[in-house]
């Protein structure tokens, strides 16, 4: 076999390898469990006025964040998914902490206090923070 | 007789600027698949939307409200073509045009013709959408489909695809 030859399929076979990688990863690569992350605790309120007041300084804090929210329920749906939605009380009237479970926690009633743990997703104004992705803390 | 009328009319003003109904939600759901890869698909399920029956609309989401059912594509949204830490937030404000059309208290499916504007990566463009409006039993939902070109949002993301198709669903409480 001619030198350049063995150089070509010996590039081929590293590209191959590498492009298989990169799929492999792609595929398989498992999402976050927050279950396993140490959150911060924080209560509703807290979380809501943080972003009322200086959302940019909230977005560094808690985007992305495992958040450990402890609140008191003000009603529960379920969402297009199937997935169960629990909205926590703040002093606004009209704002709300959005908090969508990946498991479901059974029925939570209105105006009792759970801990819930999720992934923050930022601040939409005049309607609500959400978090998602999350457990009961029981 | 002339402060009667006045009041009159002016009462009759104030009940019908009260008499105006606005409908709400928290979790609305939009979706995008890229036109070329159906792989590459994303479901946000936590979009507050609120509809006016003056016609007025809108739709915010949180770009990281995103799922992607590939973890590693989800990161790569976010860190590479949507950069949801500079932008956190997508819009969309407008009217229904052909509000006239629309009898938010009678059962039916309405066409509505949707014009506003779209806000995503930081970039305000003109939007308009032909979607669907659904009056059942005093339930009001909305539907729409529409194409994102990615590049009309100064989004590079020609690695993986130029366009996606973006699909609308709100149901309102």
């Amino acid at each position: 076999m001619k030198k350049w030859t063995k150089i070509i399929l010996t590039l081929v076979l590293v590209g191959a390898v590498t492009g298989g990688i990169i799929v492999y990863r792609i595929f398989t690569k498992p999402h976050r469990d927050v279950t396993t992350e140490n959150a911060i605790a924080i209560k509703a309120q807290a979380l809501f006025e943080a972003f009322k007041n200086d959302e940019a300084a909230a977005n560094a804090k808690y985007l992305d964040k495992a958040i450990e929210i402890e609140g008191e329920v003000l009603d529960q749906s379920t969402n297009q998914d199937g997935q169960l939605v629990v909205n926590f009380k703040t002093d606004d009237a009209f704002f709300v902490i959005n908090c969508t479970f990946k498991t479901n926690p059974g029925e939570l009633k209105p105006g009792t206090t759970i801990r819930f743990k999720g992934i923050c997703t930022g601040y939409i104004p005049d309607a609500n923070v959400v978090i998602n992705e999350g457990v009961l803390v029981p | 007789m002339k402060k009667i009328i006045l009041l009159a009319a002016l009462a009759i003003g104030f009940t019908q600027l009260n008499a105006q109904k606005q409908f709400g939600t928290r979790n609305a759901k939009v979706s995008f698949i890229a036109t070329n890869d159906e792989d590459v698909k994303a479901v946000n399920n936590e979009v507050a939307s609120r509809l006016s029956d003056n016609g007025q609309m809108s739709f915010s989401l949180l770009v990281k409200g995103f799922k992607f059912e590939y973890a590693e594509m989800q990161e790569k949204f976010n860190n590479d073509y949507a950069e949801s830490n500079k932008f956190p937030r997508a819009e969309f404000k407008g009217n229904i045009s052909n509000i006239k059309d629309i009898n938010f208290t009678k059962d039916g499916s309405y066409k509505a013709i949707v014009k506003g504007t779209l806000t995503l990566h930081g970039v305000t463009k003109p939007l308009t959408v032909n979607g669907l409006i659904t009056v059942k039993a005093g339930k009001v939902s909305a539907t729409g489909k529409f194409p994102i070109v990615m590049k009309d949002f100064n989004i590079d993301a020609s690695a993986v695809t130029e366009k996606v198709n973006a699909d609308i669903n709100a149901v309102y409480q």
